[in-house]
C-alpha cells in the first residue's frame, strides 16, 4: 500500500453520534456494529422516536442482541441475516418522512448495501452517518470484466469473474459500494508483487 | 457586460403596487432560452444615473418570443422600482442582461414544496411551467396579506389546480411552516422566495426538523441599503470613487467608468466579490454569499450590497 496519498472517492467513516435536530432516528447495525449502536445509547437519548434494526452476524459469532434488548427502550427489531434486515428496511422506508436521520454501523459491504436500499427513497449517502466495524475487508470491482469480488483482505486478489490478478486501489464507487481493481501483471504476466493481508 | 436590447411590449397594473412588464427583442428575433427560476438584470437610465435591478422571469421557459417580469413598487425605493412604475411605458427600449439561474429546481427531488411570499411568487411562475411539463409532484404555498394585494392568483389556479394553497393573512389563514415541513415524504426539496422573515422562518424550521441543507433552497435578492458616504480607492485603476449614501458601491464604481463583474446585484451569487486591501473602519456585510468567517476576516466584500462603516476603503480592482 502506498503511503501519504489520498484519493477523494475513498469514504471517510466516523463514530455514530445522535443528530440533535431530527423528526425521527433509524439505527441500522450488523454484527460488531451492535457495539456502535450500544455506544450510541450511552449518549443522551434523543427526544424523537428511535427505531433500531440489528442483524446478528452469524459468520463472526458475535451477537449483541441480548444487550440491545436491555438498552433500547422499544422499536428494536433483531434479524438473523443482513439480507433480512435490508428487506425490512425496504418495507419501512416508504413510511418515513423528512427529518429522518439514518445511522449505520457494520462492515463496508453492509454500509453501502444500506445506502443502496435507501437511495431510491430520496436519501443521499452524504446524509447517512456511517461507522465502520467488523472488518476492513473490501468489495473489489474488476475494471476488466465488471465482476465484484467480496470480502477481500489482501492488496492483490484474484477476480472471481475473469480470474485476473487485481491490484486493489483506494478509488471507491458509491454506486457499486466497491473499490477499483485492475490487472496487476498485464505487462509482465505472472510477475506479482508480494500478496499481503492489509484489510483484515 | 453583453446586454440585450428589448422593447416594452405591454405594461399591466396587476395590483395597486405591482406592475407586469412584457419585453420583446428590439430586432424582433427570439430571446435566449432560460430555465424556471432564472432572473435578468434590467438597466434603467434615470436622471444621470443607472439603476440595475434583478427581476425573476415569470413567463413560460418554452416561450422565447417575450420575457415577463413583475415589479413591486418598494415603499422606500432607491429609485429602481419607482422608475419602472413611473417611467417605463409601452414602446420604450431598455437593456437587459442574459438570464441567469441562481434558483434552480433540484432535478433528483421526489417532491417539490414551493413557498412564496408576496412578490416572491415570480420565480415560481416559471418553475411551475417546468414542473407541470415534467409531471413532477409539487405543492405551491402562496402567502400574502390579502387577496386584493395578491398578484396572479387566477393564473396560478389555472396552472396548478389543487396544488396551489393560498394563505391570506387578512383571512387568518397563516401558513403553518412547522406542520408543512414535518409531514413531507423523504426526498422532498423546499424552495422559498419572499420577505426576509419568511425566508428565515423556512430555513430555521427546516434546520430544526433535521432537513439536510442540500434539500433547502432560497432566493432573496437584497436591495442595496442606504448608508453613509465613503471613498473607495481602486488600486488597479488607480482612481478614487466617492460612494454617495443612496448608491451602492458597485453602482458608484460603474458610474466612474470602471468595469466590474456582476450577476445578481442582490448579494446572492458572489460574482462581484472584490478583495479588500485596506479599510479604516469595519465592513458592513449585507450579502448572503460570504461565510461568517470570510465576513469577519475583512478581506472580501460584495460591492453590490455591502459598504464600509469607515471613511475609506481600498479595493483590488
Amino acid at each position: 500500500m502506498e503511503r501519504g496519498y489520498w484519493i477523494k472517492s475513498k469514504p471517510v467513516y466516523t463514530s455514530l453520534v445522535w443528530h440533535e435536530k431530527a423528526t425521527s432516528h433509524l439505527v441500522l447495525a450488523a454484527g460488531i456494529g451492535g457495539m456502535a449502536a450500544l455506544k450510541l445509547f450511552q449518549q443522551m437519548h434523543p427526544a424523537q422516536p428511535v427505531t433500531v434494526l440489528y442483524a446478528k452476524y452469524a459468520q463472526m459469532e458475535v451477537d449483541y442482541s441480548a444487550t440491545l434488548k436491555k438498552i433500547v427502550p422499544d422499536n428494536l427489531h433483531v434479524f438473523k441475516f443482513e439480507e433480512d434486515l435490508l428487506t425490512e428496511l425496504k418495507s419501512i422506508m416508504p413510511h418515513m418522512r423528512m427529518g429522518l436521520r439514518i445511522y449505520v454501523a457494520g462492515s463496508e459491504g453492509f454500509i453501502w448495501d444500506v445506502a443502496k436500499v435507501v437511495k431510491p427513497f430520496g436519501v443521499e449517502n452524504d446524509h447517512i452517518m456511517k461507522e465502520l466495524t467488523d472488518t476492513l475487508a473490501r468489495s473489489v470491482y474488476c475494471v476488466h470484466c465488471k465482476a465484484i469480488t467480496r470480502n477481500v483482505t489482501t492488496n492483490i486478489v484474484q477476480c472471481c469473474g475473469c480470474e485476473r490478478m487485481l491490484f486493489v486501489r483506494d478509488h471507491f464507487s458509491r454506486n457499486l459500494g466497491a473499490y477499483m481493481g485492475l490487472m496487476v501483471d498485464a505487462e509482465s504476466p505472472g510477475e506479482l508483487p508480494a500478496i499481503e493481508e492489509i484489510y483484515p | 457586460m453583453n446586454m440585450i436590447d428589448v422593447r416594452v411590449a405591454a405594461v399591466e397594473q396587476v395590483t395597486p403596487l405591482i406592475k407586469h412588464f412584457k419585453f420583446v427583442k428590439e430586432d424582433g428575433s427570439q430571446l435566449p432560452p432560460f430555465s424556471g427560476g432564472s432572473h435578468i438584470v434590467v438597466a434603467m437610465d434615470a436622471e444621470g444615473r443607472t439603476y440595475r435591478n434583478p427581476y425573476s422571469l415569470m413567463g413560460s421557459p418554452t416561450d422565447t418570443d417575450a420575457y415577463h417580469i413583475s415589479v413591486r413598487r418598494q415603499e422606500n425605493s432607491r429609485g429602481g422600482s419607482a422608475y419602472m412604475h413611473e417611467n417605463v411605458r409601452v414602446g420604450m427600449t431598455l437593456k437587459i442582461t442574459h438570464p441567469v439561474n441562481l434558483f434552480t429546481l433540484a432535478k433528483m427531488a421526489h417532491k417539490h414544496v414551493l413557498i412564496a411570499g408576496g412578490i416572491g411568487i415570480t420565480p415560481f411562475m416559471s418553475q411551475i411551467e417546468d414542473l407541470n411539463r415534467i409531471g413532477a409532484d409539487y405543492e405551491l404555498h402562496y402567502a400574502f396579506r390579502s387577496y386584493k394585494q395578491a398578484a396572479f392568483v387566477e393564473e396560478l389556479q389555472k396552472a396548478c389546480g389543487n396544488k396551489l394553497h393560498c394563505h391570506s393573512d387578512s383571512d387568518g389563514h397563516r401558513l403553518d411552516m412547522e406542520a408543512l415541513l414535518r409531514s413531507q415524504p423523504l426526498g422532498t426539496h423546499v424552495y422559498v422566495c419572499g420577505p426576509s422573515p419568511m425566508v428565515v422562518a423556512v430555513l430555521e424550521t427546516a434546520k430544526n426538523l433535521g432537513w439536510p441543507d442540500s434539500n433547502v433552497h432560497n432566493e432573496q435578492f437584497l436591495a442595496p441599503p442606504v448608508g453613509e458616504t465613503f471613498k473607495v480607492q481602486l488600486a488597479q485603476s488607480n482612481i478614487e470613487v466617492q460612494v454617495p449614501a443612496e448608491m451602492s458601491m458597485l453602482e458608484a464604481i460603474e458610474a466612474a467608468g470602471v468595469q466590474a463583474d456582476y450577476l445578481c446585484r442582490g448579494g446572492v451569487c458572489g460574482r462581484c466579490e472584490l478583495s479588500v486591501l485596506e479599510c479604516d473602519g469595519g465592513l458592513e456585510h449585507n450579502d448572503h454569499f460570504l461565510t461568517e468567517s470570510e465576513k469577519a476576516s475583512c478581506s472580501k466584500i460584495m460591492p453590490c450590497v455591502s459598504r464600509t462603516k469607515g471613511k475609506r476603503l481600498v479595493l483590488d480592482l
